[in-house]
């Protein structure tokens, strides 16, 4: 059977959250790997749960917010975009591929763009095989 | 006088893999030695005492009141007497960085132990060893079999092995709050819960540090402590240069600052923070003064080690645990 | 703690989720998790039924948290919080997982869609557990209105609120009242005068004893939360409780189309301009005489990928209109129709189509993305102007004499509409329109509590459905001035003293400015009631002493271990 990963999906309520509801009243398709968890703001995402995520075994994380300079809080994804930078820094340090982890905008309008994105990530992820970071993680060496 | 009737306090202090810091730490309490020893008796302590390991095995179990282990568990000895002595303890506290968080040790998680035994027995500069011979654990020789700890690939921190009654953290843990915490046990007061962390403040080092902060936290460029004329007065992150104080607890009296040092982060993070590093590469990302893209990735390409930088005590302890191979 | 009474409700949605996700065989599957007291599925949940079994084993089962497993929660949120709130549960103890529009709409494998909504009805649970209760708040409403922009829809909403006794603050950023209206001669499809339409509406907004108008003027920053913002206008400070964004569209510049040369080319003019001539009654080319033949281009800048891919809606009609006045004023004069397709949508516009096609008007068809008219100067004979086009409906390559081109160019976004967007707080969608709350359910309202959108700025549409939307939103704000009081969000953030070390790097995150450094304390302090609950201070804190309520560390890690811990067991 293929390996079929298993991302966590971070999607800001106003902007990505709402497109990717659009993709579903659109009734667009798209890979089924992909587990939502909704925040107010892609500002809100803290690095913790990123590596939570990954530690737990996710084998991606998207993050998703509105597009720079229409984000429903301002600025809310600009500060979301410096910090998954410097944690993509952290994670491709600590030998984990950086393209597990991905940051993209998507506004409310954009549904089919949310289909792409998703399909594309799981095709990413796909490529890389299954996450070894639980197993090494709760394994003492 | 009073302390005569009550039978002392067993007191054990035994280090892992440890620089031997702590163990000056806890004879840093000087004249308070006097209290400390007027209190407990020193049952165990290899830097202090010639007691042996077969002197400890032939204790009772839960014998010994408290056990301070410092360092981390890097090797198959310090992991068997982390067992000992947890078996033997009835309270085994997690003394220092290095057994809170993995330390400055800890940072070995960021290579393979391939990797380290080639740099350090064959590549490193000034090492002949022409035959390429690497420590073994057993070596037979013509007086018999000599054998050697197993070298972990993973360092652990002390509860990664066995179960911790209290962390009481720094590197070295600040004297005074040795004292704090050692007569709080001895005089029977009231201990918080199992697994606290004590001897540190709820707070972080901000709150201690006297130098002066603005709600100005923007960052152009992030700066080495060398490359700036630190005027001495003012936060070092809103001169560029980064201080791990935030993220960090205080208790340690903000001593680095006080040498015009930024904070290493060796008290390890507060309550609410589940990673040593991770809520301060947020806090740091926040205050980086860019929206473009291009010019956010730069300034973040200036921090050039991150784990090392975030995780300089605490790598073990931190939600990746190591670097993947 | 007490013990956790979950509740997990599964919605067949009829068959929208049924047919794609085994609904039934998840709700046996979720009864199994642990807290979970009682699991069931239903047909419609949403439904009074459907709502009246939560409430039910509230009461019955001493549920002490619910979790519906449905459609996106941006639908049915408030609906189940209110089912809980009658049974006398706290409505944050509620959690939905989102199984219709995230899932079964969006899957075409039913056992990939079904483990999915396991995943996410896992998540769901965990993160319920974690939930804490939060008590409504209910915030006052300032009686005073404002209305920003002063074209139709912006004097409709004035006078609408005006008239019933309360005060309006009317701003526009032009000298003049009007908007687009007052540049129109007369209004499709029965010819009325858009002067004697528009010319009173100023003049009773100008007298009313309750607006205040600001002409000339621009809003630059607005401060507050419904019920209670605050703008400095002219060195004035004016509180209100609702805003009306009405500030409309302004008119495509066709100059960057190369075909038409327009601004090269004399006598190529823009439907604007022709609007002027026919308010001064003169139809004229650019030397001084009555054209012979008159070309009118439709779809100029709309509906095209390479300008704005939308239809602007007002357009084809208009063009029509103007086939009517030309042939009113010049009997005599040639009039082509040059059409991408006929819009007549409106009460009386197809009719008014039919009228107008009969009238001797040349109707040709050209291809809107490859085929744009080319014009070019043709020397006089037999008109000053050629049009050049592959015509759709003969199939045949055309040349179309002309003396006077009307371009009929769409609406577009105002430059300035980034920064009206950001001072009121609404979004903008890929067209730079403003976004409504929902697009079929609630066209007037955005997401921004207390501020409602109107006319043209939300998409462009013709006079009466700007009017509508204008009433609507005054309507609505009328309604919430009347009951005094309005509920806001109570998930906002707070700062822990106890953890706060006085950092200070929360203070400048906050795009609202709810937080502020309490010196004394050396501790920040979030203010609630300006704090709109985005959580980036929570996630900017190196401490965690910032509790981001509703969206706090814990729950949001709950949800990743409720997914990996269903996750990682079925793989194992």
């Amino acid at each position: 059977m293929s390996f079929e990963p298993n991302i966590i999906a971070f999607l800001c309520n106003w902007c990505s959250y709402t497109g990717a509801d659009l993709a579903g009243t659109s009734r667009m398709k798209y890979a089924a790997n992909i587990r939502v968890i909704r925040v107010m703001c892609s500002g809100r995402v803290d690095p913790t749960f990123v590596l939570e995520a990954l530690r737990k075994g996710a084998d991606g994380v998207l993050i998703c917010g509105c597009h720079p300079g229409d984000c429903h809080y301002h600025t809310g994804n600009y500060k979301c975009l410096r910090r998954f930078l410097l944690l993509q820094k952290y994670i491709e340090q600590m030998g984990i591929p950086k393209d597990r982890l991905r940051l993209e905008w998507v506004s409310a309008s954009e549904g089919r763009r949310f289909a792409e994105v998703v399909n594309s990530m799981t095709e990413t992820v796909k490529a890389l095989g299954p996450s070894r970071i639980r197993q090494v993680v709760e394994t003492l060496a | 006088m009073a302390n005569e009737q009550k039978p002392k306090l067993k007191l054990a202090v035994y280090w892992g893999a440890a620089c031997g810091g702590c163990c000056v730490s806890v004879l840093d309490v000087h004249e308070k030695l006097f209290d400390v020893v007027a209190a407990a008796d020193l049952v165990f302590w290899p830097l202090v005492l010639d007691i042996k390991y077969q002197d400890v095995k032939a204790m009772p179990d839960a014998s010994i009141d408290v056990t301070l282990f410092n360092g981390a568990v890097r090797n198959s000895e310090n992991e068997h007497m982390a067992k000992l002595l947890r078996q033997k303890s009835k309270l085994l506290v997690a003394y220092g960085s290095c057994a809170h968080l993995g330390g400055i040790p800890g940072l070995a998680n960021l290579s393979t132990k391939e990797e380290l035994l080639r740099r350090v027995y064959f590549e490193s500069e000034s090492t002949v060893n022409p035959d390429h011979v690497l420590p073994q654990p057993q070596v037979q020789m013509p007086e018999g079999e000599l054998e050697l700890p197993v070298l972990f690939n993973d360092v652990r921190t002390l509860d990664q092995v066995v179960d911790v009654d209290y962390y009481l953290p720094g590197c070295p843990p600040q004297s005074e709050r040795l004292v704090e915490v050692f007569m709080a046990i001895a005089t029977g007061a009231p201990l918080p819960p199992k697994g606290s962390v004590v001897g540190a403040n709820e707070k972080g080092l901000c709150d201690e540090c006297e130098r002066k902060k603005s709600a100005e936290k923007l960052v152009k460029k992030f700066f080495r402590p060398y490359e700036i004329q630190d005027d001495g007065q003012t936060c070092f992150v809103e001169q560029g240069v980064i201080c791990m104080g935030l993220a960090t607890r205080g208790g340690c009296g903000a001593r680095c600052i006080k040498g015009n040092a930024p904070c290493r982060g060796c008290y390890g993070p507060p309550s609410a923070s589940p990673d040593p590093g991770a809520k301060m590469m947020s806090a740091l990302a926040t205050m980086i003064d860019a929206t473009e893209p291009a010019e956010a990735a730069a300034i973040v390409g200036q921090i050039v080690d991150p784990a090392g930088t975030f995780y300089r005590c605490s790598v073990p302890a931190s939600l990746l645990r190591r670097k993947m191979e | 703690m007490e013990q956790l009474r979950i509740g997990v409700y599964v919605c067949w949605c009829g068959s929208n989720i049924a047919k794609m996700v085994d609904v039934e065989a998840v709700a046996k599957w979720a009864a199994q998790l642990p807290g979970v007291a009682v699991a069931r599925d239903y047909k419609y949940m949403c439904s009074d039924p459907g709502q009246d079994m939560i409430v039910k084993d509230i009461r019955e089962l001493k549920l002490n948290r619910v979790v519906v497993a449905a459609c996106s929660p941006r639908i049915h949120e408030p609906t189940f919080r209110k089912a809980l709130e009658k049974a006398g549960l706290n409505p944050y103890f509620f959690e939905m997982a989102n199984i219709r529009e995230q899932d079964s709409w969006v899957h075409e494998d039913r056992a990939q869609a079904t483990h999915k909504a396991q995943a996410l009805i896992a998540s769901a649970v965990k993160r319920v557990a974690q939930h804490d209760a939060l008590d409504k708040r209910t915030v006052d409403i300032h009686p005073a209105t404002l209305v920003m922009g002063g074209g139709v829809a912006g004097l409709t909403a004035a006078l609408e609120i005006a008239d019933a006794g309360k005060q309006v603050f009317l701003v526009e950023k032009c000298a003049q009242l009007g908007g687009q209206v007052a540049g129109v001669d007369q209004t499709f499809p029965l010819m009325n005068s858009a002067r004697q339409l528009i010319a009173p509406m100023i003049q009773r907004v100008l007298a009313h004893a309750h607006i205040r108008v600001f002409q000339n003027c621009k809003i630059n920053e607005i401060f507050g939360y419904v019920g209670n913002f605050e703008t400095t206008l002219n060195g004035e400070k004016l509180l209100f409780g609702n805003i009306v964004v009405a500030t409309g569209l302004r008119p495509f510049d066709p100059g960057v189309i190369p075909e038409y040369g327009y601004g090269r080319i004399p006598d190529v003019i823009t439907s604007i301009a022709f609007e002027q001539m026919l308010l001064q009654g003169n139809i004229v080319t650019r030397a001084g005489q009555a054209p012979r033949r008159v070309a009118i281009i439709h779809c100029v800048g709309s509906r095209n990928p390479k300008y704005h891919p939308y239809c602007s809606r007002t357009c084809c009609m208009t063009a029509l209109k103007y086939a009517n006045q030309i042939r009113s004023a010049l009997p005599a004069a040639e009039v082509f129709q040059i059409y991408a397709d006929m819009r007549a949508m409106g009460k009386g516009c197809e009719e008014f189509y039919a009228r107008t096609s009969r009238r001797g008007v040349m109707f040709l068809m050209f291809d809107q993305h490859d085929g744009l008219p080319r014009i070019r100067p043709a020397g006089g004979e037999p008109a000053n102007l050629s049009l050049e086009f592959k015509e759709l409906l003969s199939g045949e390559e055309v040349e179309v004499p002309a003396d006077l081109v009307v371009l009929m160019v769409g609406m577009e976004a105002h430059p300035d509409s980034k920064d009206v967007a950001h001072a009121v707080g609404v979004s903008r969608c890929g067209n730079d329109f403003f976004i409504e709350k929902h697009p079929k359910l609630d066209p007037v309202a955005t997401t921004t509590d207390g501020v409602y959108i109107a006319g043209n700025c939300q998409s462009p549409k013709d006079i009466p459905d700007a009017v509508s939307q204008a009433k609507a939103a005054a309507a609505r704000i009328l309604a919430t001035i009347k009951t005094a009081s309005v509920n806001v969000e109570v998930t906002t953030a707070v700062v822990n003293e106890e953890l706060c070390c006085g950092c200070q790097t929360c203070v400048k995150v906050c795009p609202y400015n709810a937080i502020s450094f309490l010196p004394d304390k050396k501790v920040s302090f979030v203010n609630d009631i300006l704090c709109k609950s985005c959580g980036t201070c929570g996630a900017a804190c190196p401490t965690g002493a910032i509790r981001c309520r509703h969206f706090t560390d814990q729950q949001i890690l709950s949800q990743i271990e409720g997914i990996m811990t269903f996750e990682n067991e079925v793989v194992a």
